[in-house]
């Protein structure tokens, strides 16, 4: 116990001496604490960027956080977070979310999804209505899609993914999801979702293009493959802004973050090397 | 261990305290020193008895915190069909959470009938029949299990587990309640099997002696003797162990499939209340109907573990009657 | 215990041959799960620890994490999980031996206390995201700091109170009456007796008690996400207790489900080792001084 206390003592004194030491030396003037809350799949963009600004501002304090897209919006209505960071404009209704009034959509990165299938399976290329198909739950077995007799193994994220709600907009042109089944399971995020559709044959889902790996098999859209350079050529439609939410106008900190992640530099060099497009990339 | 020469779980009389407290320090120069030791007692006291008061009220205050929230659901949906129906979709304004509450328990009763015997086993082996150097090698290792996170549980789950039980039942998928009750067993035993192990190793050795003079062997005396005498313990690990299967999140959901089906087969893809709350509470808009139902699962989560928790004691009261 | 078996001669020597066969066929079937379980349990070890061990670097460990180029390290948040644990065990350690201490000593045995105690136990099956929930509403919508250590390091503690305080009182109830009667003639009090002689002869399991607590905060993931966040402050040795704490544990679920760095499958592989290995750590270290007394008590 006393040296329980004499510890305590001594983490606390070190705890004053460094949070006042951290404080000094300082080579911007811009003060202030940020707080980013919302969209996992934006995450590394933000801390990424973070990371970058904190250099350029050490007086500025960026906590990141993330759940689900809609966690971001909502902490800001609360006041909990200055930015909410989404993967739909939460400024304007979408399938299954209202708009949230008084927030301004900041556009911070270009997002493409590709639907995705285990290295097993033998078809390359779906239409939209073979994915609706397949993701309603009419067609169940790969040979009616032009496949091997094997039963289809659907792998969907839970309601309110930014990933889903974008999938659902873009590639299925807003059909319903099957929700029930055997061979249908829902899984929490992105590296879930890679782990599921690497290890499970016959397995189908969708996923962000950064996280797609040669252990699995990108499937062409209506001919299209999913790749930057099409997103970019306008052929391959099934990509998404990144959005951060903020109240109102971005001000002091906030603002200066934002317009570092728009800023040029940013935009062709750290975002780039994350595999996000950038937005003035596209017309 | 040195502690082999007293009764199991001495029940603690009230008038100890008296005992300790009615011995007088005749002389008068010890007063002021009596005085104080006397403080000291009572203001001890009086922090142990914040310390379980604190606790009682972190609870109330995590019941009250989700039932606020919770019961708002019950403004929408009528209680009946929350716990009866078995149609959970949101989207479609139905509220069913049936599915949840039943494979809620079908998980923690299959994961107590695969870990309990297997715990109990371990617990005799490290306190009755292994060797002393083997003891004192195991007992970390077990420790260890508890620390590793649940993260770590659930993707050798789903990397691991899951393509074994795909292959050796031929099923499509793997996933479903028995992959989970598997997962949550590995994550489960180092909590029962430690804690009976402590209560088997306490067992005074007097009780053993006496068995052994009256001719048993050691099976006997494990199993009429000493495993009863330890069974206070063995019940309270069970109970943590069972707690913690009913409150487990992070390795469940990556393994159960999360399909709001009812879980009547070994591989069906399902959902528990736990997983369910972690899937959506991110993902669904605040001071919605679907955001209190899934509070409301938290709170019908805590009721349903204390009242199994008040079963468990009930039967255990019941045993030590007989 | 080697001796058991020459007791057989009395009371049940009439069917003697049957009980000697059922004991041996019962050693052997303990040895025999035992061993299973075991080498399961070496393997899952092995496992773990094969993938990630060979491949650390102090680099690794120490080194700043990266959101692009492969050989980020883990360095502030191992730092984080240590602190936090820390912060967290000064909160649950006194506060759960005192509630322990005054379950198993002070408490009278009526119902109330029984209801006390089934509080303790609900509160140790209350899910992990359901304290990160309490978390958020407690230290950033009431309190309004964000997210902070304290304030994973609280919930934290929060979540260990339980188990805590019932392993304490587990363990002070084991102590021999005898003891604690041998204490009162001598006229010592009530605290005294706890002090000096409950205390030290339950400490066995009062450390199972804190090793299992310091291996579950260690490795708990679910709450600091939503009350730490899964930023760190981006420096070493950042003793500020308002800075956001990602730990170990935070870093590993983040890698394993949402970074882009190349590398992802290494760190975490690595990350999932280290913190393996720093919870044997724990456990040995915990337990050095325990066997040392064990064996001097013994002489």
């Amino acid at each position: 116990m006393k040296l329980f206390k004499s510890l305590s003592v001594a983490a606390m004194a070190i705890a004053l001496v460094a949070s006042s030491i951290s404080s000094v030396g300082a080579a911007s003037s811009l003060k202030g604490k940020i707080v980013i809350n919302g969209s996992s799949a934006l995450l590394p963009l933000t801390l990424q960027a973070a990371n970058e600004f904190k250099k350029l501002n050490p007086k500025v304090k960026i906590s990141a956080s993330a759940a689900g897209s809609i966690t971001g919006p909502q902490s800001v209505r609360k006041g909990i977070a200055d930015i909410g960071a989404v993967d739909w404009d939460a400024s304007t209704d979408v399938p299954g979310f209202k708009k949230f009034d008084g927030q301004v959509a900041n556009k911070v990165a270009v997002i493409p999804f590709a639907a995705v299938a285990n290295k097993n399976v033998g078809v390359s290329n779906l239409t939209t209505k073979q994915l609706q198909d397949i993701f309603s739950g009419k067609v169940t077995n790969w040979k009616d899609v032009g496949g091997s007799d094997a039963s289809i193994i659907v792998v969907n994220r839970a309601f309110g993914s930014g990933t889903r709600v974008n999938f659902q907009m873009k590639a299925l042109a807003g059909s319903e999801f099957l929700s029930k089944g055997s061979n249908y399971k829902e899984v929490k995020s992105s590296g879930d979702m890679k782990t599921a559709i690497e290890t499970t044959p016959n397995a189908i889902g969708y996923i962000d293009l950064v996280y797609v790996t040669s252990n699995m098999k990108a499937l062409q859209i209506n001919g299209v493959a999913p790749s930057e350079a099409n997103v970019i050529n306008g052929t391959y439609k099934v990509w998404g802004f990144g959005y951060f939410m903020t109240k109102g106008k971005p001000e002091g900190a906030v603002k200066a973050f934002i317009e570092y992640i728009q800023s040029v530099k940013f935009q062709n060099g750290s975002l780039k090397k994350l595999k996000f497009i950038p937005i003035s990339a596209i017309k | 261990m040195q502690l082999d020469t007293s009764a199991p779980n001495p029940v603690i009389s009230t008038n100890s305290s008296e005992l300790g407290g009615s011995i007088k320090t005749g002389s008068g120069k010890l007063f002021d020193r009596k005085n104080r030791l006397l403080f000291y007692n009572r203001a001890f006291k009086i922090a142990c008895i914040a310390s379980a008061a604190f606790v009682c009220l972190i609870l109330f205050s995590i019941l009250f915190f989700m039932f606020r929230t919770g019961v708002l659901t019950f403004r929408d949906v009528s209680p009946m069909t929350f716990f009866f129906s078995s149609d959970w979709s949101p989207e479609n304004e139905s509220y069913g959470a049936f599915i949840f509450i039943f494979g809620t328990f079908a998980l923690t009763i299959l994961t107590l009938l695969i870990s309990v015997p297997l715990s109990i086993v371990i617990a005799v082996f490290l306190a009755e029949v292994a060797p002393g150097w083997m003891r004192n090698f195991l007992r970390p290792i077990l420790d260890l299990l508890v620390g590793i996170p649940s993260v770590v549980y659930g993707f050798l789950g789903l990397t691991i587990l899951i393509p074994l039980l795909r292959d050796i039942t031929g099923t499509n998928m793997g996933d479903g309640i028995l992959a989970a009750a598997i997962v949550l067993t590995i994550m489960v035993l180092p909590t029962i099997s430690r804690i009976s192990d402590d209560a088997i190793s306490v067992v005074p050795k007097k009780y053993r002696d006496a068995s052994y003079a009256l001719g048993a062997t050691r099976f006997q005396t494990i199993f009429k003797v000493t495993i009863p005498a330890a069974r206070s313990g063995i019940m309270y690990g069970v109970i943590l162990g069972m707690a913690r299967a009913i409150g487990e999140t992070m390795a469940v959901v990556m393994v159960i499939g999360n399909t709001p089906q009812l879980a009547d087969a070994l591989f069906k893809p399902t959902s528990v209340l736990t997983s369910n709350i972690v899937m959506q509470i991110a993902n669904v808009p605040f001071d919605s109907t679907w955001n209190n139902a899934l509070y409301m699962m938290g709170f019908l989560l805590l009721v349903i573990s204390l009242l199994m928790i008040v079963l468990v004691r009930l039967l255990q009261r019941k045993g030590a009657h007989q | 215990m080697k001796t058991a078996t020459s007791g057989t001669r009395g009371a049940f020597s009439s069917n003697r041959g049957i009980n000697d066969f059922k004991n041996r066929m019962f050693t052997v079937f303990v040895w025999g799960i035992s061993a299973c379980i075991v080498l399961f349990i070496l393997a899952l070890l092995y496992l773990i620890l094969q993938k990630g061990l060979p491949n650390l670097t102090w680099g690794f460990i120490m080194g700043l994490p990266s959101e692009m180029e492969e050989g980020g390290g883990i360095g502030p948040a191992l730092f984080n999980s240590f602190y936090m644990l820390f912060i967290s065990l000064l909160i649950a350690v006194p506060l759960g031996m005192s509630a322990g201490i005054y379950l198993a000593e002070f408490a009278p045995n009526n119902k109330w206390i029984g209801f006390v105690r089934i509080c303790v136990e609900g509160l140790a099956s209350v899910p992990s995201i359901i304290f990160g929930l309490f978390g958020i509403a407690l230290f950033v919508e009431m309190f309004q700091i964000g997210l902070t250590i304290i304030g994973g390091a609280i919930s934290l503690a929060f979540l260990n109170l339980p188990v805590m305080t019932r392993v304490t009182e587990e363990a002070i109830r084991s102590v021999p009456k005898e003891l604690k009667q041998a204490s009162f003639a001598l006229g010592a009090t009530h605290l005294q007796t706890i002090r000096r002689v409950l205390v030290p002869t339950a400490i066995s399991g009062i450390v199972t008690g804190i090793c299992l607590v310091a291996g579950r905060a260690f490795g708990e993931s679910a709450v600091i996400i939503l009350t730490a966040g899964v930023t760190t402050s981006g420096e070493m040795w950042d003793f500020n207790l308002l800075s956001p704490g990602e730990t170990l544990a935070v870093h590993l679920w983040y890698v394993q489900s949402e970074a882009i760095v190349p590398d992802a499958v290494s760190i975490s592989d690595k990350a999932a080792a280290v913190l393996v290995f720093v919870i044997l750590m724990f456990n040995i270290l915990f337990r050095i001084p325990l066997w040392i007394k064990d064996r001097r008590n013994k002489h």
